[in-house]
């Protein structure tokens, strides 16, 4: 071949440089030159022989992509882009993970403070963060739905039983992956979750001796510390992505042997001929599904973005404090369906029934052997699934806050108003809007909208709490239940133990010319002894300490406007 | 196929935008964000001062008013902190009374990490306390948060205590006769002597330093020259000055002294407390 000097002493310099660039391009994209891409992109026949083909042939990042699809797997039935967006959340998890990781120390002295930095410090820092958690989240979704739409389409069955199997594996991780990151930013949310569940897993019908290594592995000591940070930073960035990253490939790699299975209707019975495409069925990768990707791609990203910019913040609660247990412990929704079946029966059972049933998954497609992937064939399997799915949102729902076991009325109020962590009724009032004072619930303040609406909220919540023997008109009367040792018991319409005739307030006092204490009184009377009875609760309340942003961000009903 | 080029290409620059967008509200978030830290960790380090700093060095730090468990007054063993003399000024004049060279911030975290004589107990981890780093760090930010406008507006007090008794309690500053009742109170409960010393009727016995049951006669013994009241007077300004013999675990220690040598500084505030005192304490 000839030298570019060569070239240029030939053809010009200008001829010389469009073919250089030409010949640059096409060993860049393995095989299609400047032309063959301008062709793709106007939707042109491709000449002959197919020059789109050879990047699967010869380039190393589509080799594992197939050339074509059938024309029936293109849509957005069947596989309604599921699997497709489940790789992307992978990929996107990787990018925003790796940022992350720059600003992170996988230590109890360190990781707390870095969160800090990373929401105050670093530019884009809250977004990279929102983007990271939002997506993990998403990305659990994606997987279920996912599996779901694998499970209703019967692509389950052979020959995909393997792709299956790898796919129940993957949700493992997916779940894993999204719940160890859980515990890496060091704050009570985060420690007590993962207290709650390693504690639970060494539940497990073993022997103890099995159990209780299993603990002390999980936490790195007899209490979650230093070397159980460093264990699941670990797991986050190295092991579990590893692994998902292994059986990805092994996933996809089945699923492109097999091809995409076609819409249940669209075959025999019994048959696959998803591998069989008709040249009329065929829709090329380049350039139909390349640009319907990086169309989604973008469109993916968008969501994601603005979403974590507008509807959605991480929340990062106090430093993780190994003595104080909050008073509800809360589970990623995600796993909240285990909170709901230890609520129903006994843990040393519900922990030995999950490895069951994840084993049943897994082995599902080599038993249920039924030919027919068409739904009409499948109404057992399929109302099992529905069934199941049903009883995966009950539980959810059980084990979720709402289902949460009370603790006293008053201190039911107090949480409602002045959470030890995050926004509450209370807590967004605007710091210059908190006067100094004692108020009672419901009081007008003339010209503070905030604390008027503040004290509303206090009426509301302690209206739940509370009933009235001597015809108080501000609650509901008392429902009397007069218990087996004689003492009486009072309840509502919303609880079963109410405070009779109630006298609260609430006072505000300054500690510091910028710092409030915000101080909840409670006098009970007992009607039966006579028996007086205070409790207090009092909250700090800085002026910068900007729970109103919170307030704003994860729409609990905050006094702030 | 087309449309989906020019719907990708419109999201992904929508997107661009919107990163655009939040690349300029940055550096009013960031302040926000740096702020609340700030902020959470004042609040943090006030309950950490209320539940654990607040019997000795009173609940508004200026140890006047402190309370044990069951809630009953007690006299503040602690120094105050809320004041001028510590926290006003990048160098304090309490810095520089001890000789501290390094900043404010360190000079509280330091001596709330390590402890100070015997009675400021030891609070960080690392040197055996019960409090970890952060934790050490809010409390520290909280101490540091009553330095405010008005409080360092107020004039440093810095009294210049004569050199005899006698010259003292004729000047100008005292009114006679003194009320040893108020010296009582003072001695018991706004200076906390009595945490060290017991009480003076010997209803509540000496802990860390001498008894002074019988201050009024050993005191005329004590230094060649001075009587009791001299020698009392000058031992409450400048304990390192003599050692007395015997403490309640032994000989005392020094100099320097276990005793706080700034109670001439918080007296300067109001001098009557002084002839209160030695009122109480020389039964006069
Ligand atoms: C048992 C009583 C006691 C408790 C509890 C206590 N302190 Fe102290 N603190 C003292 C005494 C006494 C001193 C003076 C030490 C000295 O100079 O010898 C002191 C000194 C200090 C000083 C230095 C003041 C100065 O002017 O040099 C700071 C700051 C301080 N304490 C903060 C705290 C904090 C914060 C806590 C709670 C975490 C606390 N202290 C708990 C007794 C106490
Ligand atoms: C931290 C504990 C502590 C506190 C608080 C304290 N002292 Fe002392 N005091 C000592 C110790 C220890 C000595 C003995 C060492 C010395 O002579 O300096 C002493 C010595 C004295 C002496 C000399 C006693 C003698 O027998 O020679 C007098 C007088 C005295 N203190 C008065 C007071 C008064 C008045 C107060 C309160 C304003 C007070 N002290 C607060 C620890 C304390
Ligand atoms: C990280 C998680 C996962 C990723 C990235 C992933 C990715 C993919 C992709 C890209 C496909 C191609 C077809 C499509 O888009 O639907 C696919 C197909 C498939 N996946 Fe997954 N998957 C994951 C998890 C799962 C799970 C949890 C299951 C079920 C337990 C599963 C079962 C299947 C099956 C059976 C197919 C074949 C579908 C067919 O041929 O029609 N996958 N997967």
């Amino acid at each position: 071949m000839a030298t570019f000097v060569e070239q240029v002493r030939e053809m010009g310099i200008k001829q010389a440089v469009v073919t250089k660039a030409d010949e640059v391009v096409e060993r860049l994209t393995a095989g299609m030159n400047i032309n063959d891409i301008r062709a793709a992109l106007r939707g042109d026949e491709p000449r002959r022989p197919n020059p789109r083909l050879r990047p699967h042939a010869d380039g190393f990042w589509l080799h594992i992509r197939p050339s074509f699809y059938h024309t029936g797997v293109t849509h957005i039935y069947p596989t309604f882009r599921l699997g497709w967006l489940a790789t992307f959340m992978l990929v996107w998890e990787t990018i925003t993970g790796l940022i992350l990781m720059v600003f992170y120390t996988p230590s109890p002295l360190a990781a707390y403070g870095n969160m800090w930095n990373i929401l105050g410090n670093v530019p884009l820092g809250q977004l990279f963060r929102n983007m990271h958690r939002l997506g993990a989240e998403v990305m659990v979704l994606v997987v279920a739905l996912h599996m779901l739409r694998t499970f209703v389409t019967g692509s389950y069955k052979k020959p995909r039983q393997f792709t299956w199997a790898t796919g129940v594996l993957l949700l493992l991780f997916t779940i894993f992956l999204s719940f160890s990151g859980y515990l890496l930013p060091w704050d009570q949310l985060a420690y007590w979750a993962l207290t709650v569940f390693i504690s639970g897993g060494a539940a497990a019908p073993a022997p103890p001796i099995v159990n209780d290594t299993v603990l002390l592995v999980l936490q790195g000591g007899p209490a979650l510390g230093a070397d159980g940070l460093l264990r699941w930073y670990l797991l986050h960035v190295l092991l579990l992505p590893l692994l998902a990253g292994i059986f990805f490939f092994v996933h996809y790699y089945k699923v492109v042997l097999y091809g995409i299975s076609l819409p249940p209707g669209r075959e025999q019975v019994g048959e696959d001929t998803a591998k069989r495409v008709p040249r009329d069925e065929r829709t090329y990768f380049t350039p139909d599904i390349l640009t319907s990707e990086l169309m989604w791609t973008a469109l993916a990203t968008l969501f994601l973005v603005a979403g974590s910019l507008w509807l959605w913040d991480a929340p990062l609660e106090t430093h993780a404090d190994p003595v104080v247990t909050p008073l509800h412990v809360v589970a990623p929704w995600y796993l909240s369906w285990s909170q709901g079946w230890l609520k129903l029966a006994d843990k040393t059972l519900v922990v030995g029934f999950i490895p069951l049933l994840l084993v049943a998954f897994i082995v599902m497609p080599y038993i249920e052997v039924g030919k027919s992937r068409r739904y009409a064939d499948r109404r057992v399997g399929l109302t099992v699934a529905m069934l199941f799915i049903t009883l995966m949102l009950v539980s959810n729902w059980m084990g979720s806050p709402e289902f949460r076991v009370q603790s006293s009325p008053d201190r039911e109020v107090s949480i409602q108003l002045l959470p030890e962590e995050g926004p509450g009724g209370l807590k967004g009032i605007p710091f210059e809007h908190m006067t100094p004072g004692t108020y009672s619930p419901g009081q007008v303040v003339d010209g503070n909208p905030f604390l008027t609406r503040g004290l509303e909220l206090f009426q509301s919540a302690m209206f739940q709490q509370s009933c009235t023997l001597t015809g108080n008109t501000q609650w509901e009367a008392c429902k009397v239940d007069v218990l087996e040792n004689g003492t009486r018991r009072f309840s509502n319409f919303f609880t079963s133990d109410a405070m009779p005739d109630p006298v609260a307030k609430l006072e505000i006092v300054e500690v510091q010319p910028n710092l409030k204490e915000l101080i909840l009184h409670y006098e009970v009377t007992n009607p039966d002894t006579g028996e007086v009875s205070t409790t207090e609760w009092t909250r700090p309340r800085h002026a910068f300490s900007n729970y109103e942003e919170e307030c704003r961000f994860l729409n609990k009903s905050c006094a702030t406007d | 196929m087309q449309i989906k080029i020019v719907i990708g290409t419109v999201a992904f620059m929508i997107a661009m935008m919107v990163f655009g967008y939040s690349a300029l509200r940055e550096p009013a978030r960031l302040e926000r964000f740096t702020n609340a830290e700030l902020g959470r960790s004042i609040e943090a380090g006030s309950e950490i001062f209320a539940n654990n700093c607040a019997t000795c060095h009173g609940v508004d730090a200026t140890a006047q008013e402190c309370y044990d468990a069951q809630g009953n007054q007690i006299a503040c063993q602690g120094l105050p902190l809320n004041y001028n003399g510590l926290l006003c000024g990048d160098v304090s004049q309490r810095m520089k009374d001890m000789g501290w060279s390094g900043t404010k911030h360190d000079y509280i975290l330091t001596t709330i990490s390590a402890g100070r004589g015997p009675i400021m107990p030891t609070w960080a981890n690392q040197f055996g306390g019960p409090l970890r780093p952060d934790q050490v760090q809010n409390v520290t930010n909280f101490v540091l948060n009553y330095e405010s406008e008005t409080l360092c507006a107020a004039p440093l007090v810095t009294y210049e205590w004569p050199e005899l008794a006698q010259e003292f309690l004729a000047g100008p500053d005292v009114t006679l006769p003194a009320d040893p009742a108020r010296g009582q109170e003072l001695f018991t409960v706004t200076y906390g002597c009595s945490a060290c010393h017991g009480t003076v009727d010997g209803s509540a016995p000496a802990a860390i330093g001498p008894s002074l049951v019988n201050i009024e006669t050993d005191g005329a013994t004590r230094v060649d020259g001075q009587d009791a009241q001299q020698y009392v007077y000058h031992s409450i300004l400048y304990p390192s000055d003599f050692i007395a013999p015997d403490c309640p675990t032994g000989p005392c220690s020094g100099p320097p002294s276990v005793m706080p040598a700034n109670f001439g500084a918080r007296m300067g505030d109001n001098p009557q407390d002084m002839a209160d005192i030695l009122a109480y304490l020389l039964g006069e």
